[in-house]
C-alpha cells in the first residue's frame, strides 16, 4: 500500500466513489465512503480537488445516512482545505432543508465548526497582512450565506432536534463576533491558527471586517435569541428548546459580561411566565434557569455586579424557601480563583459598593459608608481612626443601648467588612449581607429577621453562622491590600463583633456548646491554618514580625499574670493588630476584650505604649517556651471544653473586675459589655488553641476527643447530682451521633447509662439516643448512614436491655418501660424477651427460682407491650403464646394466666389466640403419639381406663385397664412424658374454656381422635375445667347432644359436675334428655341418680339393673344415699321391692341380672337389715301376682338373718293361704324353704292340704321322718285332720310307710340344703328365661 | 435511523444505582457506560463514619475480595458482597465522570440524584464545546438503596426505550418525559447540553 503511486490512490479513489454510488446497501456505501474519507485526506490530498465536486453530487442520495456521513466528510475535508468550501458549502446549506433532522443537524454542526474556522483565519490573516486572498473571501462569503440560512432556522419554528444547533449556531456567532474580555485584547505577535483569537484584535483595523459591524450583527443575533424568550412568543416554545435558550444565554451572558443588561431583563422576566405556566409541569426549564441564575451570579465581571441582589432575589423566588445547596457549593468553590483575576481589574470598593446594592435597604447608609471610606484613606487616619474608635468605645459603656440601635454605625461596617474581607462573594455573603442589612434595622426587622433564618436551610445558616464567626476579633482583617484592611477592618472588626457578640449571643452560645464537638473543631483547624496563610502571604515580613512581637508580648505579659486562660485568650483577641501598630498607633485596644483594653487605653494617652510592648517582647523571648507549654497544656485540657470554658469565663469576670478595681473609668459600668466580650472571647479560645497545637497526629486528635467525650461525661454525673439533666439528655444524644464512630462513643455513652441507670435517668437518656438514631435511620438520606444507624441502634438497644436484665432484679420494671417507649423494637430485643419468657430448659435447672421472676418480668414487658405497641402486637403475642405452651409448667401456666385472663378478653387479638390455641389443640392428635397397640384395642372398644380415679369400671374396662397395666408396664416413661406434653400443648386451650365456653365442644370433638395418653391429659385437666365453668349453658348444651367418641369424657364431666355439689335442675333435665333421645345407656344418668324423684326413678330402675353389676352397685349407692337437701330418694325396702318389680320379659332384662342386683342388695347387710327384709317380705307377699324372685328373697333372708326364722314361718303361713301350689315355680321355692327351716317349718307344713302335703313329701323325702315325728305328738297328732294323718302315714299302714322314708331323706338332705336352693332357682330361672 | 444511542449512567459511586442501570441495559442490548461523580467510591463498612474508600478504578473485584476478607457476613447480610458481584460481571472497575473526556461523547445521560445532575451539568459546561453535539441529560431521583435501586434500573430502561425508539429525540423528549412522568407519577429533570 504504502508504495502505491498517486495515480494508483486516484484510482483507488475512482473505484471507492463509484462503488459507494452504486452499491445498493447503506452501510457497504458507507464502508466505501470512509475508506475514500481517509484516502483523500490522508493519503493524497490533492485529489480533493477533482473529487469534491463528485462528492457533492451524492448530496441527492437518497438514504439519509449517506448524505449525513457527506455532511460530515465535508467538516473535516473543509477544516483542512478552507479554499474548497465554496464548492462544498452550498451542498451544507442545501442540507440544512433536509428532511431527515439528523442530516440537518449535521450540517449546522459541521458548518459551525467551519464558520469559526474561516473566521478564525479571516481575521488573522487581515491583520499581519493588508490583503486577503480570494480563496479565504468567497469562503467567508459562502460562509455568510450559510449563517443566514442557519438563523432563519432558528427563528422558524421546525424540528426541535435542528433549531437546537442552530441556537447553538446563534450562540458560537454572538462569542465570535463580540470581544471577549478574558483573553487579551492585544493579538499576538505572530500569527498562530487553531488557539482562537479576540475579535477585539481587529480594533486596530481589517481589510474586510469591522469590529462595530461585526458587534452590531451578534448584537441582533442576540436580539433574535432574546425574542424567543420574550413572552408571548415563549409560550409556542417546546421545553427543550427554552432549556438550551436559557443555558445558551447565560453562557453569553457569563462570557460576554457587557451582556448582562440585556439578557438578564429577559431571563428574570421569564421566571415568573415560567413558573405560571408551565413550571409545574416542567422542573427542566425551572432547573435551568436557576443553573443559569447561578452561574450568572457567580461571574465576578464588573458588568454583573449590579445584577447580584437582583439575581438572589430571583433565586429566592425560584426556590423561595432555600437557596439550593449546590450554588451555595459551587460558590465556595471555583469562584475565588476567578475572583482573583478579575478582582485587579476593579477597585475594592466597586465590590463594596456593589454589596452595598445588593441589600437594596442598605442604600440610604451609602454615605455612611462613604465617609467611613473617606475617613479611613485619609492619611492621618490613625489619630482620627483612633478617636473615632475610641469614641465608639467610650459610647459604648455609657450607652449601651445606642450601641445596639445605632445602625449606622453598626451595620455599615459589617457589610464592608463582608466583601472586603471575603474573596468568595456567593450565596453566603450576600445573606450575610442581608442579615446585616436586617439588623441594621434593629427591633422593627425583627419579624422579618425571623422568616429570613427560617425559611432558609439550616446548612445554608450554618454557613452564614460560619461566616459571621470571621468577624470576630480573631480572624478581623484580612485583606489583599493592606491599607484598607487596615481602614475598613479596623472599625468594622470592633462594631461587628460587638454587634455579633449582641445581636448573635444566643447563636453563638450555641455554637460555642456545639464548638465542643469534634467536627467543628476540625473544621477550625482547617480554617485556622489558611487563615494565618492569607495573612502571611499578605504582609509583609516586618509586619509579620511585629504581628509576633504583639502576640508573643501579649501572651508573655498576660501569662506573667498568672491567669491560666489568659494567654490562650489573649493572642486570639489581639491577632487583627499588627497592621494597627505598624501604622503607629498602639490602640490595640481596641478589640472589646476588656482586659486588653485595660492594657492599652493608657497608651493611648501615652505614648510609651509601643515601648513598652517593644520591653515586654524583649521579655518575651525567654518566655516563650513556657507559653507554649502552658498552653499545650491547655490544649490537652481541651479534652474537657466544656469545664475549661468556664475556667475560662470565670478567669475573665476577675479580671473585668480587676479592670473595674483599678479604675479604668470608661469600664465602670459596662457590665453589659463585658458580659459581650466574655462571650466574644470564649469564642476565641478555640482557635487560638488550635493554632498552636496544628499538628497533632491523628491518634492524639482521637484521643483528645476521647477524653473530651469522656470529661463530658463525667461532667453530665454531676449534673445529674445537681438536677436539670433533663434538658441536656438531648444534647448528649446528639453529640452521640455527632461523634466520629471509631472512637467508640457508643460504648462511652452506654457504660455512663448502665453506669448508674436510676441516677443518670438512663431511661430517658437512652430513648433520646435511640430516637436520634432512629431519626438517622428513617431519614435514609443514604445507604451508608442509615444501614449503619440501624446496626448502631439495635446494637445499642440490645446492650442496655441486656445489662438491664443482667443487673436488675426481676421485680424491676426499667426494662418493660424501655422496651414500651423505644422507636421500634428490633428482633434482637424480641429475641431477648423471648428468652425471657421461654427459658430453656438447662438454664431452668439451673436457678429455677429466679427464673419464675423473670418469666413473670418477661411476660409483663410483653402484656406491656401488646398494649402500648400494636405494630408489634403480633410479634409479642407470639412471645407469650410460644410461653404459654412451654414445657416447663411453671412457666407454662404463668404464660396462660396471661394469656387467658389479660390478653384474650382483648378484642384484636383473641381471634390469633383462639386459632394459635386451638391448632395446638389439634397438634395432640398427631403429634401425641398412642402407644403401640394400645391405640387399636381403644379404637375398637373404645373405652377408657378408670382405674386411677376410682371410679367404679366396667367389665370392659377392666378389660382396657388390664391392657393399659401392660402398656404402663412396657414403658411407664413414655406414657408420663406423653402425658405432659398432650398437657404441654392443650392447658392453654383449656383455659380459653373458661373465658369462652362455647370453645368447649372442641374438646368433645376431637376427643375421640387423640391418643391414649392425651385423653389421660384430658381426664387430668378437665375435672378443673368443669368445676370452673360450672353447668353453663354451652357445657348444658353439649351434655344433652355430645358429639360421638366423647362419651367417657361425658361421663368424666358428669362425675365432676355432680360431685358434692347439687346438680342444677337445667343440668338434671339436660341429662335425662341426653338419656331420652341419644344414649339409652343409664350409666349417664347415674351421676344424677341421688336427684332423681321416685317416680322418676322407678321407671328407669329396670335399666340401672341391666348395667355392669359394678355400676348398678354405685347406682344404687346413690340411690340409697340420695342428695343432702332431699334425702335418700328410696328407701332399701323400696329398692328391693323396686328389684322385684321388674318383669324379666316385660323389660327384657336378663333375670341373671336380676338376681345379681338381688345379691348386691343383700351384700349390704348394714343397709338391708332384718327389719328392712322384714317389710320387704311383709309388702311383697301380699302382691299379687306374687314376684318372681319372692321365694328366692326368703330364702336368702332366713340365710343372712337366721333370726327372721319365725317371721318367714308367718311368711309361709301366709302363701300357704294365698295357695303357693298354684306357683309352681314359687312351690319350689317354698318347699326348699320349708325344708331349710326344719324343725320350725313342721307347723307351717302340717298346714298344707293332704295333698300338697304329700306333693311336698313325694318331692322332699327328707322331710317326712321328721315331720311324722313332730305330728305323732300327741297335741299335734290331735290338732290335725284325718287326711293329714293319712298322708303323714300315722293312720295305719300308710302312715308307717311315709315316715320312714321321710326320715331316711332327711338324713340325707340336711347337709347341702341351701346348695340345693341354689340349684334348683338356677334351673328355675333358666326355665324362665 | 439506525444509530444507537451511547448512554451513560451516572450516580456517585458508580455502584449501586448506576450500575443496577448499566446492567439492566446492557442486558438489553444497549450501548451504555456508567460513572460516578463523587471523589471517592464509598461503601458502607461496619459502622457509619467507616465508611470502605476505594478511588475511582479500583476493580470491582479486588473490592469484593477484600470485604469478604473483612467481614462477609456483614457484607453479605447488608448486599454489599452480591452487588459487587453483580458489578464485576458488567465492567471491570468504576469510573469517574469527571474522568471520562476519552469514552467519548454520549448522547443521553441519566443521573439518579439531583446532585449529581449538577455535577454532570457542570463538568460539561466546563469542557469546551467543540463537536456542537447535544447530548441529554435526565435526572431520575432513586434513594441509594438495594431495593429502589432496582426499581430506578427498571424505569431507566424503560425510560431509555422509549428515548430511543424516537427518531430524534429532540423533538420527542417534552413527550417521552410528560409520558413517563404521568405514568410513574416521578419526576424526571432534564436539560440540554453540548460536547
Amino acid at each position: 500500500m504504502a508504495a502505491m503511486t498517486a495515480a494508483g490512490w486516484g484510482e483507488r479513489a475512482v473505484g471507492l466513489l463509484e462503488s459507494a454510488r452504486t452499491a445498493g446497501e447503506v452501510p457497504s456505501k458507507l464502508k466505501q465512503l470512509r475508506q475514500l474519507k481517509a484516502v483523500l485526506l490522508h493519503r493524497d490530498p490533492p485529489l480533493l480537488p477533482e473529487f469534491v465536486t463528485r462528492l457533492t453530487e451524492l448530496q441527492s442520495e437518497r438514504a439519509s445516512p449517506i448524505r449525513k456521513f457527506l455532511a460530515e466528510m465535508i467538516g473535516d475535508i473543509g477544516s483542512k482545505h478552507i479554499e474548497l468550501l465554496p464548492e462544498m458549502v452550498p451542498c451544507l446549506i442545501a442540507f440544512l432543508k433536509d428532511e431527515t433532522p439528523a442530516v440537518a443537524r449535521q450540517a449546522i454542526t459541521t458548518g459551525t465548526s467551519l464558520f469559526g474556522y474561516v473566521l478564525e483565519k479571516l481575521v488573522i490573516q487581515g491583520l499581519y497582512s493588508s490583503e486577503i486572498d480570494d480563496s479565504t473571501k468567497s469562503s467567508w462569503a459562502w460562509m455568510l450565506k450559510f449563517k443566514d440560512a442557519v438563523l432563519h432556522i432558528a427563528v422558524q419554528s421546525g424540528s426541535d432536534g435542528v433549531r437546537l444547533l442552530a441556537v447553538k449556531f446563534v450562540e458560537t456567532l454572538v462569542l465570535l463576533y463580540t470581544p471577549d474580555p478574558y483573553i487579551s485584547a492585544d493579538p499576538p505577535q505572530e500569527p498562530v491558527y487553531g488557539l482562537g483569537f479576540n475579535i477585539s484584535w481587529l480594533r486596530g483595523g481589517h481589510p474586510s471586517l469591522n469590529v462595530g459591524e461585526l458587534a452590531m450583527e451578534a448584537s441582533q443575533s442576540l436580539g433574535l435569541l432574546l425574542d424567543h424568550l420574550r413572552s408571548p412568543q415563549v409560550k409556542s416554545l417546546s421545553n427543550s428548546i427554552i432549556i438550551v435558550l436559557i443555558k445558551s444565554l447565560s453562557a453569553i451572558a457569563t462570557k460576554r459580561p457587557s451582556f448582562y443588561g440585556r439578557i438578564l431583563p429577559v431571563l428574570l422576566g421569564l421566571d415568573p411566565a415560567i413558573s405560571i405556566v408551565k413550571a409545574v409541569e416542567v422542573p427542566g426549564a425551572h432547573h435551568a434557569l436557576k443553573t443559569a441564575f447561578v452561574a450568572c451570579l457567580e461571574c465576578t465581571h464588573s458588568s454583573a455586579e449590579p445584577w447580584r441582589a437582583r439575581l438572589v432575589e430571583a433565586l429566592k423566588a425560584i426556590n423561595d424557601s432555600e437557596l439550593s445547596g449546590q450554588a451555595t457549593n459551587k460558590n465556595s468553590g471555583g469562584v475565588s480563583i476567578s475572583n482573583e483575576e478579575s478582582l485587579p481589574l476593579k477597585d475594592d470598593n466597586s465590590s463594596l459598593q456593589a454589596c452595598d446594592e445588593a441589600s437594596s435597604d442598605l442604600v440610604r447608609k451609602r454615605p455612611v459608608a462613604e465617609l467611613n471610606n473617606d475617613l479611613l484613606q485619609d492619611d492621618c487616619l490613625s489619630v482620627k481612626r483612633i478617636r473615632q474608635s475610641t469614641h465608639t468605645a467610650q459610647d459604648l459603656p455609657n450607652e449601651p443601648l445606642q450601641v445596639t440601635a445605632d445602625q449606622e454605625s453598626n451595620s455599615v461596617p459589617v457589610v464592608g467588612s463582608v466583601s472586603s474581607r471575603d474573596k468568595s462573594s456567593g450565596p453566603v455573603q450576600q445573606l450575610v449581607a442581608m442579615f446585616g442589612a436586617l439588623v441594621a434595622q434593629g427591633e422593627k426587622a425583627a419579624g422579618s429577621l425571623e422568616i429570613l433564618i427560617s425559611s432558609i436551610s439550616s446548612d445554608l445558616l450554618a454557613e452564614v453562622v460560619m461566616a459571621n464567626m470571621q468577624h470576630l476579633p480573631p480572624t478581623c482583617p484580612k485583606t489583599d491590600k493592606d491599607d484598607v484592611a487596615s481602614e475598613t477592618g479596623y472599625p468594622s472588626c470592633l462594631d461587628s463583633s460587638v454587634l455579633s457578640s449582641i445581636q448573635l449571643s444566643p447563636l453563638i452560645s450555641d455554637i460555642h456548646s456545639l464548638s465542643s464537638l469534634s467536627p467543628l473543631l476540625a473544621s477550625l483547624l482547617n480554617i485556622q491554618p489558611s487563615m494565618s496563610h492569607d495573612v502571611a502571604k499578605s504582609h509583609q515580613s516586618s509586619e509579620e514580625k511585629v504581628m509576633d512581637t504583639v502576640e508573643t508580648t501579649l501572651l508573655s505579659s498576660s501569662g506573667g499574670d498568672g491567669g491560666a486562660m489568659m494567654p490562650v485568650t489573649l493572642p486570639a483577641s489581639v491577632s487583627p493588630f499588627p497592621v494597627v501598630t505598624e501604622n503607629g498607633s498602639s490602640v490595640v485596644s481596641l478589640s472589646l476584650n476588656s482586659a486588653t483594653e485595660e492594657r492599652v487605653i493608657p497608651g493611648v494617652d501615652s505614648t510609651s505604649s509601643i515601648d513598652e510592648i517593644q520591653e515586654s517582647h524583649d521579655a518575651s523571648h525567654c518566655s516563650n517556651p513556657e507559653v507554649n507549654d502552658s498552653s499545650q497544656d491547655h490544649a490537652t485540657s481541651l479534652g474537657s471544653l466544656v469545664p475549661s470554658n468556664i475556667l475560662s469565663t470565670c478567669s475573665m469576670a476577675t479580671d473585668v473586675s480587676e479592670t473595674q478595681s483599678t479604675g479604668v473609668g470608661i469600664f465602670d459600668t459596662s457590665q453589659a459589655s463585658s458580659a459581650a466580650s466574655l462571650v466574644t472571647s470564649c469564642q476565641c479560645v478555640l482557635p487560638k488553641m488550635m493554632i498552636l497545637d496544628v499538628n497533632l497526629t491523628d491518634e492524639a486528635k482521637d484521643q483528645l476527643q476521647k477524653v473530651a467525650f469522656v470529661r463530658i461525661l463525667d461532667a453530665y454525673k454531676q449534673v445529674a447530682i445537681s438536677g436539670g439533666l433533663d434538658a441536656r439528655c438531648s444534647l448528649l444524644a446528639h453529640l452521640g451521633i455527632e461523634f466520629p464512630l471509631e472512637l467508640d462513643s457508643w460504648g462511652l455513652l452506654q457504660k455512663h447509662v448502665l453506669s448508674d441507670y436510676m441516677d443518670h435517668e438512663g431511661h430517658e437518656l437512652t430513648l433520646r439516643i435511640l430516637y436520634r438514631l432512629y431519626r438517622e435511620t428513617e431519614q435514609d438520606q443514604d445507604f451508608l448512614s442509615s444501614r449503619t444507624a440501624i446496626s448502631i441502634y439495635e446494637t445499642f438497644l440490645l446492650a442496655v436491655a441486656e445489662s438491664l436484665r443482667d443487673t436488675f432484679p426481676a421485680t424491676d420494671k426499667s426494662l418493660g418501660r424501655l422496651l414500651a417507649e423505644v422507636p421500634y423494637l428490633s428482633e434482637g430485643v424480641l429475641k431477648l424477651l423471648e428468652g425471657l419468657c421461654c427459658p430453656d430448659r438447662s438454664e431452668k435447672l439451673e436457678k429455677d427460682f429466679q427464673n419464675g421472676d423473670r418469666v413473670t418480668q418477661g411476660l409483663s414487658a410483653v402484656w406491656n407491650l401488646i398494649l402500648l405497641r400494636p405494630s408489634s402486637r403480633a410479634r409479642c403475642l407470639l412471645v407469650a403464646l410460644q410461653s404459654a405452651v412451654h414445657s416447663a409448667e411453671e412457666v407454662r401456666m404463668k404464660a396462660i394466666r396471661l394469656v387467658a385472663n389479660k390478653l384474650f378478653p382483648m378484642p384484636g387479638v383473641s381471634q390469633k389466640i383462639e386459632e394459635f390455641a386451638h391448632d395446638k389443640l389439634h397438634s395432640v392428635i398427631d403429634d401425641v403419639p398412642a402407644i403401640e397397640d394400645m391405640d387399636t384395642d381403644e379404637a375398637t372398644s373404645g373405652l377408657q381406663e378408670d382405674s386411677k380415679l376410682g371410679k367404679p369400671s366396667s367389665s370392659r374396662g377392666q378389660q382396657s385397664d388390664n391392657a393399659l397395666k401392660s402398656s404402663t408396664h412396657l414403658d411407664q416413661n413414655v406414657m408420663s412424658s406423653l402425658i405432659s406434653e398432650a398437657q404441654r400443648c392443650m392447658s392453654l386451650y383449656f383455659a380459653l374454656c373458661t373465658k369462652k365456653h362455647s370453645l368447649l365442644r372442641e374438646i368433645f370433638t376431637i376427643y375421640k381422635n387423640i391418643s391414649k395418653a392425651a385423653k389421660e391429659a384430658v381426664h387430668r385437666q378437665i375435672p378443673i375445667l368443669v368445676r370452673t365453668v360450672g353447668s353453663s349453658p354451652e357445657l348444658l348444651a353439649i351434655i344433652s347432644d355430645p358429639p360421638t367418641g366423647s362419651e367417657d369424657l361425658l361421663m368424666k364431666v358428669l362425675h365432676t359436675l355432680t360431685d358434692g355439689i347439687v346438680p342444677s335442675q337445667d343440668l338434671i333435665s339436660s341429662v335425662k334428655k341426653l338419656y331420652h333421645s341419644r344414649m339409652k345407656d343409664a350409666d349417664v344418668l347415674i351421676p344424677v341418680l341421688p336427684f332423681l324423684t321416685k317416680d322418676e326413678i322407678f321407671p328407669i330402675f329396670p335399666h340401672l339393673v341391666n348395667l355392669p353389676i359394678e355400676n348398678f352397685q354405685g347406682a344404687l349407692s346413690r340411690v340409697l344415699q340420695g342428695s343432702p337437701k332431699t334425702g335418700p330418694c328410696l328407701t332399701p325396702a323400696e329398692v328391693l321391692i323396686a328389684i322385684h318389680g321388674i318383669d324379666p320379659v316385660k323389660d327384657g332384662i336378663p333375670l341373671k341380672k336380676v338376681i345379681d342386683a338381688c345379691s348386691a342388695c343383700f351384700e349390704q347387710r348394714k343397709v338391708f337389715t332384718q327389719q328392712v327384709l322384714a317389710k320387704v317380705l311383709n309388702q311383697l307377699v301380699e302382691q299379687i301376682p306374687l314376684p318372681l324372685l319372692f321365694m328366692r328373697t326368703v330364702l336368702q333372708a332366713i340365710g343372712i338373718f337366721p333370726s327372721l326364722v319365725d317371721f318367714v314361718m308367718e311368711i309361709l303361713l301366709r302363701l300357704i293361704s294365698k295357695q303357693i301350689w298354684k306357683y309352681p315355680k314359687l312351690w319350689v321355692g317354698f318347699l326348699k324353704c320349708v325344708t331349710q327351716t326344719m324343725p320350725q317349718s313342721f307347723s307351717v307344713v302340717l298346714q298344707l292340704p293332704a295333698a300338697q302335703l304329700e306333693n311336698a313329701l313325694n318331692k322332699h323325702p327328707v322331710l317326712r321322718p321328721p315331720l311324722v315325728e313332730h305330728a305323732s305328738q300327741p297335741n299335734i297328732r290331735s290338732s290335725l285332720p284325718r287326711s293329714t294323718q293319712v298322708v303323714l302315714g300315722l293312720v295305719q299302714d300308710l302312715q308307717a310307710n311315709s315316715q320312714g322314708q321321710t326320715s331316711q331323706s332327711q338324713a340325707a338332705d340336711t347337709g347341702s340344703s341351701t346348695a340345693d336352693v341354689a340349684t334348683e332357682l338356677t334351673q328355675e330361672s333358666s326355665a324362665v328365661s | 435511523m439506525g444509530a444507537k444511542l451511547r448512554y451513560a449512567m451516572v450516580c456517585s459511586s458508580n455502584q449501586n444505582r448506576s450500575m443496577e442501570a448499566h446492567a439492566l441495559l446492557k442486558r438489553h442490548g444497549f450501548d451504555v457506560s456508567s460513572y460516578g461523580t463523587g471523589a471517592h467510591v464509598k461503601l458502607p463498612g461496619p459502622s457509619l463514619r467507616e465508611p470502605n474508600v476505594y478511588d475511582f478504578g479500583t476493580p470491582y473485584k479486588s473490592m469484593h475480595d477484600e470485604l469478604r476478607r473483612k467481614d462477609p457476613d456483614l457484607y453479605k447480610r447488608n448486599g454489599i458482597l452480591p452487588m459487587l458481584k453483580r458489578n464485576l460481571g458488567v465492567k471491570n472497575a468504576p469510573q469517574r465522570w469527571q474522568d471520562n473526556a476519552a469514552d467519548g461523547c454520549f448522547d443521553v445521560v441519566v443521573t439518579f440524584e439531583e446532585k449529581v445532575f449538577n455535577i454532570v451539568i457542570e463538568d460539561l459546561s466546563n469542557r469546551k464545546q467543540v463537536l456542537i453535539r447535544s447530548v441529554l441529560i435526565i435526572n431520575l431521583e432513586v434513594k441509594d438503596n438495594h431495593e429502589e435501586a432496582a426499581t430506578g434500573g427498571k424505569l431507566t430502561l424503560e425510560l431509555c426505550q422509549e428515548i430511543e425508539s424516537a427518531d430524534c429525540w429532540e423533538d420527542a423528549i417534552d413527550d417521552i418525559v410528560a409520558a413517563f412522568e404521568r405514568q410513574h407519577k416521578r419526576k424526571l429533570l432534564y436539560t440540554i447540553s453540548f460536547y
